[in-house]
């Protein structure tokens, strides 16, 4: 049963796209994921509109103050199970905006974050690919398990 | 065409202003005391294409200065004005021209001027739980220190106190790209009201700009949009480059034109998909995004990068074009200029798509005029401006185009006026490639920049992008201010919205080609 | 007690509940695939060989998904409303005759075209009270715009269905089936042309999917849902895209019938109904692919302009021809 579960979750990731202060470098290249070119629907993702159909959230921008209640708000709407995925430098750490005085800087200050993409802005190829290894993470739970005790070791 | 009989110098003499000629654009005109406003209507009268660019405000230590950037259809005038700090007050001049609203909410809330007679005055970039008196652009403003008030925990109300229902659009919505809030009151399916909400992108830049060097400040600017960022480079650079008084080698200048064209182009291509998705057209959408992956690509050939090119830097460009390049970025733009009938006919002969975009959100040219609206949004009403035109930078004033003009001023004319530019776009990179000189691509600049300020223009694919610079004598930039294309044309939105169907909110919208990250910077 | 079995087999398995549930999930994936494949895409290709099993991946995630009930939500209508909607719209295709004859044995009964046609107006109510329900601004309007869309245009669906009704002189989907030895949409040709367009506008699909307009209303009715309601009101939808081309097929395209080759003669008349059911929605796809989406008010003059004065005169000229010509020849 599990394993029919994990493989209806790991084929079939709806996506949620926000931008919590972005430049737009990053949301062009997430939705040239939906394009002919890359076309993540081969994949199975869907770009979903209503935060209650998702199952990933795409997060670009270094969260400004403004965005940053309206970006916990989405993610609490969301129903479990849950991820977050951090695209570009802005949302990872906050970028070159890290230290403005409107700028919370960086996805993991408001919200839990899974997956961390870098790059100014990451080819759609990377994201493609950080997305995958997310899911991908979900089918062996047991090693995944152990990787982060041995880290919390350190 | 522009009208070059007007002489505004003349027309200022004339009027006894204390002007210095070739100072911040054409003119710059010393009017304290309450004289903006006449110099204003002085120069509205002569000329009904004077609109004001942008407002920058300017922190210079016991006063504040208001600088009134304005246009004339063939000239550029600065107003200056100066406030004392205590007591920053000035009178508004929303009455005369109503696209200044914005500009003056602006200054109002990142230095504390405050505009007398303003209509609606409220915060508008800043977050909501900025406190109260602290204005960041102010040079005694210290980030570290703010504390930021609780966020507010009351609810939105959903309706109106005449009955009417509020909806909400944003900061999260399927029809916006970007986090912002528009609250439209609706009767039934018709539009009342537009409430803006902008400033959830506001990110700092201009402060941000002030402790980086001019070399990181171009890293920077480039980042305040991810679609137009080669245009932003290079208002910003050139700016930085009439202080510094250098001259660009030709070579540079060719390249960063291609360089723009290409912005342009995969920005226009963007546009006419993205509202292909808004009338729910997915099939129009994918088709333009399958023919802009050929633009992105031929920009990671020239630039190194798809998107953020990083290209552009002070003295020239970073990165020459290859001759082997040449042929292949040829082929590539003729395989697109072959794909552009089917589009061009698809814009102007679909049924469906003429159902949903003719005689939406039309802006008529008297409006577009008093709004000061920019760009494709101003040339589709009917008003032939164009930066490339009026006031040719890089290589503009060498290469033969066409500035394209449609009357209608709806939401289908709008489109239409990019969809030929895409083709203008295509020759003027093929003329470019064919002319381009050899030689060096770049100049050494000193690191630190004299004393001095300039002001710069730029045609975006939005519109007119305006860059103020003003330099202190150190490798850092005393302050640099930013007016963006969509900031000017949010108004036209504002206001073709009211009587019209919700649905049609979208489209309208999408006409503009907003870009948010540009607008709250 | 062999009855009982297979009355319990027919209803639950073939031509029944299984059966349609993965010919659903089939058709969803075609549509996916075909409209994939007209925007220059490639489509879900990755679960299960060309993706064929995406809509079941889909379905399954979303049954295991959190389900999430809005505190301001009118909780049992919230709750039930998509899995009535989802139940009304089987049992309406329980009345089709799939295989030959409808699922339940000797369920046709005189004038059964009517009662199948009111479950469609059911299962739209249906999908409207779950908007309703859900107290969201946006589901609200959603809902409102299904409601204008669904009560404008089934007039027109069912003066257009009466067309069929009339060339074979019954009420009676069997028999309707049974007169077609040439399909009626080659005695009709304009009725079935006109009842594709309406069924569109009564599926909610391109140019007409104003109640699914993202731009406009986020997911509409749908916005609040999450979890297996969501997975019941989304296959709801694609049931309904099946229900829809089913009864194209029984009206206009003679249901199962078709040749027989050898052996049983149920399922080849299964496959000939599964095919044509396809066709119908190739069909459809391709115009949902082609159009941008009108707006409602565009969409309700629409109806009362064309489509009404149109099904009008498409039922009086099937009329004449029915009584006065085609009998002669």
């Amino acid at each position: 049963m599990t394993n029919i579960t994990t493989w209806a979750r790991v084929k079939s990731p709806w996506v949620l796209h926000f931008n919590s202060g972005a430049c737009n470098g990053c949301d062009i290249e997430v939705v040239a994921l939906l394009t002919p070119k890359y076309d993540v629907e081969r994949f199975g993702v869907k770009l979903e509109p209503s935060p209650r159909h998702a199952d990933v959230l795409l997060t670009t921008g270094c969260v400004t103050e403004q965005c940053a209640e309206r970006l916990k708000r989405i993610y609490e709407q969301m129903p479990q199970p849950k991820f977050v995925v951090a695209i570009g430098a802005c949302a990872c750490a906050g970028g070159v905006f890290a230290g403005n005085y409107s700028v919370v800087g960086g996805v993991d200050k408001v919200i839990p974050v899974n997956a961390y993409i870098p790059g100014c802005p990451p080819r759609p190829e990377a994201i493609i690919d950080g997305v995958v290894k997310l899911l991908n993470s979900l089918q062996q739970p047991a090693a995944n398990k152990e990787e982060v005790k041995t880290d919390g070791k350190q | 065409m522009a009208n070059n009989d007007i002489n505004i110098l003349k027309v200022l003499e004339a009027k006894n202003f204390q002007i210095q000629p070739g100072k911040l654009g054409t003119v710059a005109i010393q009017a304290g005391g309450g004289k903006h406003r006449d110099a204003l209507k002085a120069l509205l009268e002569v000329d009904e294409k004077t609109a004001v660019t942008a407002i920058t405000g300017i922190d210079l230590g016991d006063n504040i200065g208001v600088y009134y950037h304005v246009r004339t259809s063939n000239a550029f005038a600065t107003i200056q004005c100066e406030v004392p700090k205590d007591k920053p007050t000035l009178a508004t001049i929303t009455d005369l021209v109503p696209g200044a609203a914005f500009h003056e909410l602006e200054v109002t809330d990142l230095l504390g001027v405050v505009f007398v007679g303003h209509p609606s005055p409220g915060r508008f970039v800043l977050p909501d739980t900025w406190p109260e008196g602290v204005y960041p652009l102010r040079k005694d403003f210290k980030p570290s220190e703010i504390k930021f008030n609780p966020p507010s925990t009351e609810d939105v109300s959903l309706s109106d106190d005449r009955g009417l229902v509020k909806i909400v659009i944003g900061p999260h919505h399927p029809a916006l790209l970007e986090p912002e809030k528009f609250a439209v009151l609706v009767d039934g399916e018709t539009v009342k009201n537009v409430e803006p909400r902008i400033g959830y992108v506001h990110r700092g830049v201009e402060k941000a700009a002030e402790s980086k060097t001019y070399l990181q400040g171009v890293y920077l600017v480039e980042r305040i949009c991810g679609i137009c960022n080669s245009c932003h480079a290079t208002a910003f650079v050139e700016a930085v480059e009439k202080i510094l008084k250098t001259e660009v080698p030709p070579r540079a200048k060719y390249i960063r034109t291609i360089i723009l064209e290409l912005n342009r182009l995969h920005s226009h291509l963007l546009t006419l998909g993205h509202a292909g998705l808004e009338i729910g057209y997915e099939t129009l959408f994918q088709y333009f995004w399958r023919d802009r992956e050929p633009i992105m690509d031929l920009t990671e050939m020239v630039t190194g990068n798809r998107v953020i090119s990083s290209s552009l830097t002070v003295g020239g460009v970073r990165r020459d074009i290859k001759e082997t390049d040449i042929p292949k970025i040829k082929a590539t733009l003729a395989a697109l200029r072959k794909k552009i009938p089917f589009y061009k006919q698809m814009y102007e002969n679909e049924p469906s798509l003429k159902m949903r975009m003719q005689k939406v959100g039309t802006l008529s040219r008297e409006d577009a005029l008093k709004l000061c609206v920019v760009g494709p949004v101003a040339r589709g009403s009917g008003v032939d401006i164009d930066v490339r035109k009026d006031e040719p930078y890089e290589a503009y004033g060498e290469i033969p185009f066409k500035e394209i003009v449609y009357t209608a001023g709806d939401t289908w004319a709008r489109m239409n006026v990019r969809m030929d530019e895409v083709e203008e776009s295509i020759n003027i990179i093929e003329y470019a490639l064919d002319h381009l000189p050899g030689g060096a691509y770049r100049v050494k600049v000193p690191r630190v920049v004299p004393p001095g300020e300039a002001v710069n223009r730029v045609e975006a694919p939005r519109g007119e992008l305006f860059y103020y610079v003003k330099s202190n004598g150190t490798a850092f930039p005393e302050r640099v201010k930013v007016r963006t294309p969509t900031f000017a044309n949010i108004p036209a939105f504002l206001k073709t919205a009211i009587g019209e169907n919700i649905a049609d909110v979208p489209p309208n919208f999408v006409s503009l080609d907003p870009c948010f990250s540009c607008t709250d910077r | 007690m062999i009855d009982y079995l297979w009355l319990v087999f027919r209803v639950l398995v073939f031509p029944g509940f299984t059966f349609l549930l993965f010919l659903t999930m089939f058709c969803d994936w075609i549509e996916r695939k075909i409209e994939a494949r007209m925007q220059n895409r490639m489509g879900p290709s990755f679960t299960g060989p060309s993706g064929i099993l995406q809509p079941l991946a889909d379905f399954i995630k979303l049954l295991t998904k959190e389900e999430i009930t809005p505190n301001d939500s009118r909780k049992y209508i919230f709750r039930f409303a998509p899995l009535f909607a989802f139940s009304v719209l089987v049992f309406a295709l329980c009345f089709l005759p799939i295989d030959g004859t409808s699922v339940i044995p000797d369920a046709s009964f005189g004038g059964d075209l009517i009662f199948v046609m009111a479950l469609i107006s059911v299962a739209n109510f249906l999908l409207f009270l779950s908007g309703w329900s859900s107290s969201n601004p946006y589901s609200s309007i959603g809902a409102a715009r299904v409601l204008t869309q669904f009560l404008g245009y089934d007039i027109p669906l069912f003066l257009l269905a009466l067309a069929p009704a009339f060339l074979a002189g019954s009420l009676t989907i069997a028999t309707i089936v049974d007169s077609q030895w040439i399909p009626f949409v080659v005695l009709a040709p304009w009725a079935f042309v006109l009842f594709i367009i309406t069924m569109q506008a009564e599926l909610e699909k391109d140019p007409f999917d104003i109640p699914h307009a993202e731009s406009e209303v986020v997911a509409g009715h749908e916005t609040e849902y999450s979890g297996g309601k969501l997975a019941f009101l989304k296959f709801a939808r694609d049931v309904q895209i099946v229900f829809g081309s089913s009864l194209i097929t029984v009206l206009f395209l003679g249901g199962a019938n078709g040749p027989v080759f050898f052996g049983l003669q149920a399922l080849w008349g299964t496959l000939w109904f599964v095919l044509k059911v396809v066709v119908i929605i190739i069909i459809s796809e391709y115009m949902t692919v082609l159009f941008a989406r009108l707006r409602i008010d565009q969409i309700v003059k629409a109806n009362w302009k064309f489509m009404l004065p149109l099904s009008v005169l498409s039922l009086l000229l099937t009329i004449g021809l029915a009584v006065w010509v085609y009998p002669m020849v």
